[in-house]
């Protein structure tokens, strides 16, 4: 099992990084999205594989069921996913507004475009309190 | 013999600083009140340094005081050393101070506020420097050492319209603070190299001395020590501070701070000495140093740059003195006597020369050699007083017979003479040392000839007529201090038994020869003629003809002023330019770094532990069938992502991808995560979805070739994979042996998940699942702060959700509004 999860993660790791060194915003923040679940699953394989040698399966980290698979990893994930979350939503709002400021989600541009100066001032933008 | 007491201590190095901020509290206008009580502050740290030594005695250099603790994990407590070399330095700083404060009332005449600004300031300055003299443990001894290059550095910037002398303050702060730094590095290896972070544990503890890290040690001590001792080639900073008023160049720049240096060389020479690389490397700086001093005094104009380079000249010498101290004679005598007297004998010509090229510049308007002519004859009141102190200090300077430097020269030479002795090469040393003497002796006759007027000296216009400043009752102490100090050098030089009775039980270097019992009378050299006599003569009958020729008399500029200037364009414009390569402002570049950083460590890792590179034993990629369909099914949608254009179905396979990934947890047992995960992945694709309507279509652009992106990525891909492969199957190995898994933290959980043993005190999570026991019990924290990220994140989302401005933004495409309304306005509300 560790050698199909470490296959998985070469893979999705291989295609967010392909996303994520690309111009489009939206394309890096698929990257983004997707790197964690390549992460996540790289802790996840840190478990062992929960297939025991007879073919029988592990049981989940629940007591009294016999021989468990190592609970560590899977409250690891649990905070990563809901942080993972919270980054993506956060990332999405600001692609919104980048859009409607700048009309062009290529980061290239984006480097080059000046910050707007008459444009709306958000509150907590630093360096442009009144 | 017990620790002695810190408490004097203490209070006579806070004393200063004290007093000179207690100076602020009174009325700006009674300065006399405010002189009086700055002088309170040096006065008791004479008078409880006095104290201190009557009760407890002069400590050898192996007994510090008691300590106050203050970090001790740090080896770093309030622990005070007050041997011969600590307590001599701070009564001399002490005693500078005194007279530097009344001094400094002349100086500023009636400018109240220069003086309320002055005094504090230079109360700092002294606690500082009193606590780089006493301090015991290593690493306060850097702390003081800062605060005296912090207080240098706002002294010489003193006028701060000055662009030229802000320049100035800017290179002395960061030569010393460069020489700083490696005092530090050099500080903690040797205390993590002896494992004694007091000096005095260091001096008992007979390090032997053979030791590389010890030497690299003091390498960068003796580095430290050059910069703040302006020694070659960091010199140039010294001639630079003059920019800073009088009263300073006196006190930090002659008198202590530049002695900081010595006297570390001082302090780490009981276990640097015996080091091989002691002897050639201190005394090649200090040789080098010596005369390039020497030889550029005898070209400056300026009578503060002159002393100015006399000074880094006399470091030089002082230097080279503690660097003669490596060398060792057949019957274990050192070649250092009496430097303690050396280094007083110092202090005690050059603050008064700058004392009274001070006094000269504020009642005169003299600030220049040529400028002096005829100083003697002219009828200002307290010009030929200004006139006897100059003449008498430079007399003292050229080392005539009947002054302690006389005797101090003498001394040098023949720790010269004796430590030449089976080390040929240092005769090159004695003989700079002559002609450096000769400078001396040389400038003195050129100072004294323009003084007086002779025909010999150097001429340039007519002196300015005009007192600067008209005297008052405080003018008698512009020159009353510096005739103070300058009668010591005749006092002693005259009556060696007084001076051998204030300064011989602080000496720990005897001499020897005529200077076995300490300096001896004025006749006594005489009596027994030596090479060291006939260097003395050859140097001033030497210095005599050179002050009288008429060659180099022009002002030479040092051609290390330009060393620093070029040193830090250099530094900003490779700044610069790294600034640009690294800094392109395109995302893409800054990632590549960083994938390629990852790469690099890997390879790295790999370099050094080869076996991260085997196959692991134990790979069986088809013991299950439905993670291997998952697995499959994870591959394929990441795999078609970046190829379908359509954005929607992007979308989908993204969500298609997760949800596979949901699956893969099932089958790694991890129910909870699959629930987690599952709903995440539902609201995520769904948000993506919603978010895709408000975003632009991109608009179609040439591809540019993926090939170089592809193989980054297919190479960071592999890399990651391996290493979650690596990873893995160590999690399998580790296991199968016993079946078990006791070593891991997993382990640890699951056992106390529910109850307790004696490692949780008997209490457990009370829980039969043990994720969940993990995440709201033993990590309960974490939780807590990934809530705290999940909060925040909602929160920023929430303030900048476009559709709350809409309305907002319909104003806002109005050009005719000139004062856009905040986004988020009202959003407290």
């Amino acid at each position: 099992m560790t050698t199909v999860l470490a296959v998985c993660v070469a893979v999705i790791v291989t295609v967010s990084v392909y996303l994520v060194t690309s111009r489009e915003l939206k394309s890096i923040a698929m990257g983004v999205f997707l790197l964690g679940h390549g992460a996540n699953l790289a802790i996840v394989a840190m478990s062992g594989s929960p297939v025991l040698p007879g073919g029988l399966l592990r049981q989940p980290p629940i007591l009294g069921g016999g021989d468990l698979v190592d609970p560590l990893p899977q409250a690891l994930i649990l905070t990563a996913i809901v942080i993972n979350f919270a980054v993506m939503g956060f990332l999405l709002t600001l692609l919104i507004l980048t859009a409607r400021r700048t009309s062009t989600l290529n980061v290239d541009e984006l480097a080059l475009e000046d910050p707007p100066s008459d444009g709306p001032v958000l509150d907590g933008e630093p360096g442009r309190r009144r | 013999m017990a620790p002695a007491d810190p408490a004097f201590l203490l209070v006579a190095i806070g004393a200063p600083v004290v007093a000179g901020l207690a100076t602020l509290l009174l009325p700006r206008r009674r300065t006399a009140l405010r002189v009086l009580l700055a002088t309170a502050g040096p006065g008791m740290s004479v008078l409880f340094l006095g104290l201190h030594l009557d009760r407890h005695g002069v400590a050898s250099n192996s007994t510090g005081t008691e300590a106050v603790s203050w970090i001790p994990s740090l080896h770093l407590d309030l622990g005070f050393l007050a041997d011969g070399l600590g307590a001599f330095f701070a009564l001399l700083v002490a005693g500078v101070g005194v007279l530097v404060v009344l001094y400094a009332r002349a100086h500023f005449g009636d400018d109240a506020s220069s003086l309320a600004r002055f005094l504090p300031l230079l109360g700092f300055f002294t606690t500082a420097m009193l606590g780089v003299v006493l301090a015991d443990h290593l690493l306060l001894t850097v702390v003081f050492w800062e605060a005296t290059s912090i207080s240098s550095f706002f002294l010489i910037g003193w006028n701060r319209e000055d662009g030229a002398a802000v320049q100035r303050a800017l290179q002395a702060f960061v030569t010393t603070g460069m020489g700083g730094l490696s005092l530090l590095g050099g500080v903690l290896l040797l205390g993590d190299a002896t494992g004694a972070w007091r000096w005095s544990e260091l001096a008992a503890s007979g390090v032997e001395a053979s030791n590389g890290r010890v030497t690299a040690a003091v390498v960068l001590v003796v580095v430290g020590a050059a910069a703040k001792s302006a020694q070659w080639p960091f010199h140039d900073w010294l001639p630079g501070a003059m920019a800073a008023p009088t009263p300073v160049s006196a006190y930090l720049h002659s008198a202590t701070m530049v002695k900081a240096g010595v006297f570390l060389l001082g302090r780490v020479l009981p276990v640097a000495g015996a080091l091989a690389l002691w002897l050639p490397l201190v005394v090649a700086v200090g040789a080098v140093t010596m005369l390039l001093g020497a030889a550029l005094a005898l070209r400056q104009h300026d009578l503060k740059r002159l002393f100015a380079y006399t000074t880094v000249s006399q470091l030089g010498l002082l230097t080279c003195m503690y660097g003669l101290g490596g060398a060792v004679d057949d019957h274990g005598h050192a070649a250092i006597g009496w430097d303690l007297g050396q280094i007083a004998s110092h202090a005690l010509y050059k603050a008064p020369l700058f004392l009274v090229a001070g006094a000269l510049a504020v009642l005169l308007g003299v600030r220049r050699l040529p400028e002096l002519y005829g100083l003697w004859r002219r009828r200002e009141s307290g010009a030929r007083v200004l006139a006897v102190v100059l003449l008498a200090a430079a007399y003292a300077l050229a080392g005539g017979p009947g002054t302690v430097n006389f005797v101090a020269k003498e001394l040098f030479f023949d720790a010269v003479v004796h430590a030449a002795d089976g080390r040929p090469l240092l005769v090159v040393v004695g003989l700079m040392a002559v002609a450096t003497a000769a400078c001396n002796v040389a400038v003195a006759v050129r100072i004294a000839a323009n003084a007086l007027g002779r025909r010999s000296g150097i001429r340039a216009g007519d002196p300015p007529a005009v007192p600067v400043r008209a005297p008052d009752r405080w003018t008698v102490a512009l020159w009353l201090p510096a005739a103070g100090l300058v009668l010591l050098q005749f006092v002693g030089g005259l009556v060696p038994t007084l001076w051998n009775a204030a300064f011989r039980p602080l000496e720990s270097h005897a001499g020897t020869g005529v200077f076995a019992d300490g300096l001896p009378w004025v006749w006594e050299p005489f009596l027994h003629p030596g090479t060291a006599l006939l260097m003395s003569l050859v140097a001033i009958a030497g210095g005599i003809g050179l002050g009288l020729s008429g060659r180099w008399r022009d002002e030479v500029v040092d051609v290390h002023d330009r060393l620093y200037p070029g040193a830090y364009r250099a530094v900003l414009r490779g700044g610069h330019r790294a600034f640009h390569t690294l800094q392109t402002g395109h995302l893409q570049h800054y990632l590549v770094i960083m994938f390629v950083m990852l790469l690099g460590s890997f390879v790295w890792a790999a370099w050094i532990d080869p076996s991260l590179l085997e196959v692991p034993d134990g790979l069986a990629p088809f013991e299950s069938v439905t993670g291997l369909l998952l697995g499959a099914l994870v591959c394929a949608s990441a795999i078609v992502l970046p190829v379908v254009t359509e954005r929607v179905v992007r979308v989908l396979v993204l969500g298609a991808s997760g949800f596979a990934v949901v699956g893969l947890y099932l089958v790694y047992q991890a129910p909870d995560l699959a629930l987690t995960q599952l709903m995440f992945e539902i609201i995520s694709v769904i948000l993506f979805l919603l978010v895709l309507r408000l975003l632009p279509r991109p608009d179609r652009r040439p591809r540019v070739n993926p090939g170089p992106r592809l193989a980054l990525a297919v190479l960071v891909g592999v890399t990651v994979g391996w290493m979650t492969l690596l990873a893995g199957s160590a999690a399998d190995q580790r296991r199968e042996p016993g079946g078990g898994h006791e070593e891991t933290l997993g382990a640890f959980f699951e056992a106390h998940s529910d109850h307790g043993s004696e490692l949780t005190d008997g209490r457990g999570g009370e829980g039969h699942n043990v994720v969940n026991v993990i995440l709201v019990d033993f990590r309960g924290f974490d939780t807590l702060g990934e809530i705290t990220v999940l909060a925040t994140a909602a929160l920023g989302v929430w303030s900048m959700l476009p559709g709350r401005g809409r309305q907002r933004e319909d104003e806002d495409a109005d050009e005719s509004d000139p004062q856009p309304v905040p986004l988020g306005e009202g959003a407290g509300s």
